[in-house]
């Protein structure tokens, strides 16, 4: 994590008016969802979890579950990204109840072009419980950082949060306030 | 690391070249090299050997380069499918499926691409695995789904998506069908029709049990192999993913239990268009019941 941190990760990624390049995912239920669809109805909250299996990333995305409702009243629309595949994005959406969309990121792609991807050590992958290999599909031991951008309708970054530590992972009220601040200065 | 470092080390790794490369990606030299560098600070090690006349790859540098390239595949189909969609660009998708592999399977995510890009050509071809290990390689299909137990080239990447169990479909007036399932004893006096199209169970039943079966050979499409079964000419064992049409009569064969894995495959290394790279993720992102 610290040699994350000296490494000047944060520094690639994608910045606060950088434009969040568009994409098209497969959902937990196997469709296709894409980001400008989603930006034509209004702000997208793009959270990134670096799996099911990863006990931070339950306890953000029950508290996402919670705030929805205020989410959707700021007229925003959240969705959730991970590299996870094989049903894991079903699973862990069913789990929570969740009524967003769960977005499988496979092979990272997405996540890539945000600049919040990183390798596992090899000193760490002996002490994590998760087979990553069969969890994405494929051995490289990428993960992204838990970051959680807004999008403002065209695309552009307009808020974001992210931090090399796993542990801190954005406040469901502070992205309920940077939406409400959005829509005021839209 | 960022979009870009990666890009520059999968076309680093294509030209071993670093002025070629740096060219390529219409970036300065010294930009190209620092990005390089700082990509290798990441990873903890070199990627490359720089020497005078040559460059080549560490075996950090090989270890890493089909995940990276795995990587900024999936970050470009991301975002060329979505292009694709706005543009309405002419897309294929060329599937290939084993033998007895059905298409249900994966029909979902076939009209999820075709919703994306309505103009998509789609095309499915049936046949033995070494022909669409073949067509892969020679780059006339995107993908293919393939039993687990053929010989799979290094080049082919693989993805177990679901189990197929073997099912015996009979005419619906066969003494067989009164039964909830079918067990090899029931069938030791029954001829059984093999084709190519089969999936290899009955020859499986006969290795795992050691009987001696009545086999009837009827080479063909499935189709007409299911006519001759309507006809009373013997029984099939097929995969319990074919959609069987009445009057036939399918019911689940076990005793010995026959099944196999399918894999998804496709070849390691080699961007595939916007729908194909679509399809695959949409079949490798969910879980097959």
């Amino acid at each position: 994590m610290s040699e994350l941190g000296r490494n000047g990760f944060l520094n690639q990624v994608l910045p606060q008016g950088a434009m969040f390049p568009d994409f098209m995912l497969p959902s937990a239920e196997g469709r296709l969802v894409s980001l400008s669809s989603q930006l034509a109805r209004g702000p997208v909250i793009i959270s990134f979890f670096r799996g099911e299996w990863c006990p931070f990333c339950r306890l953000m995305l029950s508290a996402l579950t919670e705030a929805l409702p205020e989410i959707e009243e700021a007229g925003a629309t959240l969705l959730a990204l991970t590299p996870e595949t094989g049903g894991l994005a079903l699973t862990m959406k069913e789990y929570h109840g969740a009524r967003f969309d769960v977005l499988s990121d496979v092979d990272c792609g997405v996540g890539l072009a945000a600049g919040v991807v990183f390798q596992i050590p090899k000193l760490y992958r002996a002490r994590m419980s998760a087979d990553f290999a069969e969890r994405q599909g494929n051995a490289g031991f990428f993960l992204p950082v838990p970051a959680t951008f807004i999008l403002a309708p065209d695309g552009v970054v307009a808020w974001r949060f992210v931090d090399v530590d796993f542990t801190h992972l954005a406040e469901p009220a502070d992205i309920i306030n940077a939406v409400r601040s959005l829509r005021e200065h839209a | 690391m960022e979009l870009s470092q990666v890009r520059y080390f999968v076309t680093l790794c294509r030209t071993l070249n670093f002025t070629r490369a740096a060219a390529q990606c219409n970036v300065t030299q010294p930009a190209f090299t620092r990005a390089i560098q700082k990509l290798e600070a990441e990873l903890g090690g070199d990627l490359l050997f720089r020497e005078r006349n040559l460059t080549q790859l560490t075996e950090l540098g090989r270890s890493i380069r089909p995940h990276l390239e795995a990587m900024l595949d999936a970050a470009d189909a991301a975002r060329n499918l979505a292009a694709a969609r706005n543009t309405r660009a002419a897309a294929s998708l060329k599937i290939g499926l084993g033998p007895g592999i059905g298409a249900a399977s994966v029909a979902n995510a076939v009209r999820e691409i075709a919703n994306a890009l309505p103009d998509v050509a789609i095309h499915f071809e049936e046949s033995g695995p070494a022909t669409l290990i073949e067509a892969m390689l020679t780059d006339m299909l995107d993908c293919a789904l393939l039993p687990e137990f053929c010989d799979l080239p290094e080049r082919l990447n693989r993805w177990p998506l679901y189990t197929d169990r073997a099912v015996a479909v009979l005419p619906p007036d066969h003494p067989l069908a009164k039964q909830n399932a079918i067990t090899a004893a029931d069938i030791l006096d029954q001829t059984i029709l093999v084709g190519e199209f089969c999936g290899g169970f009955a020859g499986r039943l006969a290795a795992t049990t050691g009987y001696s079966l009545r086999l009837q050979r009827c080479n063909g499409a499935a189709a007409q192999l299911l006519d001759l079964v309507g006809a009373g000419l013997g029984v099939a064992l097929l995969s319990d993913r074919l959609r069987i049409a009445a009057p036939l009569t399918s019911r689940p064969f076990h005793e010995p239990e026959l099944q196999r894995k399918i894999l998804l495959t496709a070849v390691a290394g080699r961007p595939l268009n916007p729908a194909a790279a679509s399809f695959v993720k949409l079949c490798r992102a969910q879980k097959f019941v």
